[in-house]
């Protein structure tokens, strides 16, 4: 109700901008989009760019044109020179498969001094070098930002209000530090093999400190939020049945208002001619979703209106994938049967914990003013008895095995 | 034969030349009445990029950018940013779906871009050497 309440708030004022129109050209519209299509060698499975995808090229169907193609449509009102407000909706395929327009972003923006914005409303949560910018594939080089690392953080958005502010420390060197506190609701879909569910983030509190020299760029994030996924209690409650063992075993595992912390770094540095950038980050979620890290570098090159790059990305499941469980010595037998399918259940479940490496290389071509095409190659290598990012995961599938993907993205703003 | 290869190797040369001081005709200009004299190409660049509202001294900057079509806009943003026409529209792309920042206002020309900026003392433009008068100042380097 209160997200809700935020949003309508920004919607009004945006209305409230279009009055003030009669004064001047002060409603922007624009848009970004991208039409994609991806191909997987492998159709035993999926591959999934973010655990929201319901699914990807490969076992649902080899050429998938849902990966990566979405449209977003913005609003911009300047209602005073210290205050201002957007909306955002993106149509991308959802975690149910529709193109349901969702409200990706719906805030006011107020300077009370011209270094210092406040926004309150829906917006960005700062989480990556290029979360800002994650959906708009024009203004990124490669077809997709690194979904070794991008995949990790799938929530782009938060309800609340984040402060930002600029220090110019030299007349080439500035430092901005935005602090953002808010509530998330994302529902994911089964392809992940969990079911459908809800993940609610409550308490979000991130910081990002930004550095910016001249054509360099360094980044460092903290985060931490509350989690529940309420589908899990079903798996919490059958093993609090089960004694202390089976209620320390639901304690650990559980998703039930679970503090889940983040740390990041990034840097990149971009002199025109070409660019370098490599990111780290670390995610834990003191649950049975388990702890990650993953890095990427990535460079390319600009010959005229051509960019080839090239991009490896890791990334590492850092906690355990599997667990004695519920010890069974001493249970009488139909109990230790229970147990023991419990046990199953929940080592099914860490054994998904993913890692994974991809080689990617491809080129951007700018064709058009405002439209980009780009070709990219992947070669994702899987870690050892590891799914990686895929889901949809059918009998046939191998474990830690290679897969070849191709993509095409045509990419354009207005 | 090798005598016409020589003449077109000198055209070619001599048209090379050209373009290279034809890159050097776009300056940047506020208005003769403000009171900034001296201003960087990182710091003009910031301007238009966005990176910031302000000069050095602390008064309000509201860069005038020419339009697409204009020949000016291309030399004037390789130049002084290193950017392409695409990195130029990207890195805006990245400023605007975030609400983060609107492109600076666009004129037309050149002819444009000058008379706007000799009416406003905030102003801040670019333009063809040639076009430079009495209306505005050219910022020097330092």
């Amino acid at each position: 109700m209160h997200r809700k309440t935020i949003v309508a708030a920004a919607l009004l004022a945006a209305c409230g901008a279009a009055h003030a129109d009669d004064e001047g050209p002060k409603i922007k519209l624009s848009g970004y989009g991208t039409i994609g299509e991806a191909h997987s060698d492998n159709r035993d499975a999926d591959y999934l760019v973010d655990s929201f995808k319901p699914n990807g090229p490969g076992f649902t169907r080899a050429w998938n044109a849902d990966t990566d193609s979405r449209l977003g449509l913005q609003a911009s009102a300047e209602l005073s020179p210290r205050l201002s407000a957007v909306l955002q909706v993106i149509s991308q395929q959802r975690y149910d498969g529709s193109y349901r327009p969702a409200i990706e972003w719906a805030n006011v923006k107020y300077s009370p001094i011209p270094d210092l914005s406040l926004r309150a409303g829906r917006i960005v949560l700062p989480v990556f070098m290029v979360t800002d910018s994650r959906r708009v594939g024009y203004a990124n080089p490669w077809v997709r930002p690194p979904v070794e690392l991008y995949s990790m953080v799938p929530v782009t958005s938060s309800d609340g209000v984040d402060a930002s502010y600029r220090m110019t420390l030299s007349p080439t060197t500035s430092d901005t530090l935005e602090v953002t506190g808010g509530r998330s609701d994302a529902h994911f879909p089964p392809s992940q093999g969990l079911g459908t569910g809800t993940a609610e983030v409550r308490n979000i509190f991130a910081v990002a400190n930004t550095l910016e020299s001249g054509f360099a760029t360094a980044r460092l994030n903290y985060g931490q939020a509350r989690l529940t996924i309420p589908e899990y209690r079903v798996f919490e409650d059958a093993f609090r049945q089960f004694g202390p063992a089976g209620a320390a075993i639901a304690e650990r595992y559980g998703v039930d208002n679970k503090l889940v912390k983040f740390v990041g770094a990034g840097v990149s540095y971009d002199p025109g001619p070409w660019f370098a950038m490599a990111e780290w980050a670390q995610f834990d979620t003191h649950s049975i979703i388990g702890k990650k890290s993953a890095w990427y570098v990535s460079a390319g090159h600009r010959w005229n209106k051509f960019t080839p790059y090239a991009t490896y990305a890791k990334l590492n499941g850092l906690s355990n994938t599997t667990d004695p469980g519920i010890p069974l010595a001493g249970l009488p037998p139909p109990i230790a049967a229970a147990a023991g399918q419990l046990n199953a259940v929940l080592n099914s479940q860490l054994s998904v914990l993913p890692s994974q490496s991809t080689v990617s290389v491809g080129v951007r071509w700018d064709l058009l003013r405002s439209a980009a095409l780009k070709l990219q190659y992947d070669r994702v290598a899987l870690g050892s008895g590891s799914h990686g990012v895929f889901g949809n995961i059918q009998p046939g599938f191998q474990p830690g095995s290679t897969v070849h993907l191709i993509s095409a993205t045509f990419d354009f703003v207005f | 034969m090798t005598k016409r290869l020589l003449f077109q190797l000198i055209a070619a040369l001599a048209a090379s030349i050209s373009l290279a001081a034809g890159a050097e005709d776009v300056v940047a200009v506020v208005s003769s009445k403000s009171p900034i004299v001296a201003l960087n190409s990182e710091q003009v660049a910031d301007i238009f990029l966005g990176k910031t509202t302000r000069f050095p001294d602390g008064s309000a900057a509201i860069p005038i950018d020419q339009n697409e079509d204009s020949p000016d806009r291309d030399r004037f943003y390789a130049q002084y940013t290193g950017k392409s026409p695409a990195q130029v529209k990207a890195h805006w792309s990245k400023l605007i779906f975030t609400g983060r920042g609107q492109p600076p206002r666009q004129v037309a020309n050149g002819a444009e871009a000058k008379r706007a900026v000799a009416q406003d003392p905030h102003a801040i433009a670019y333009i063809d050497n040639r076009l430079v008068d009495s209306s505005v100042r050219v910022l020097t380097g330092q």
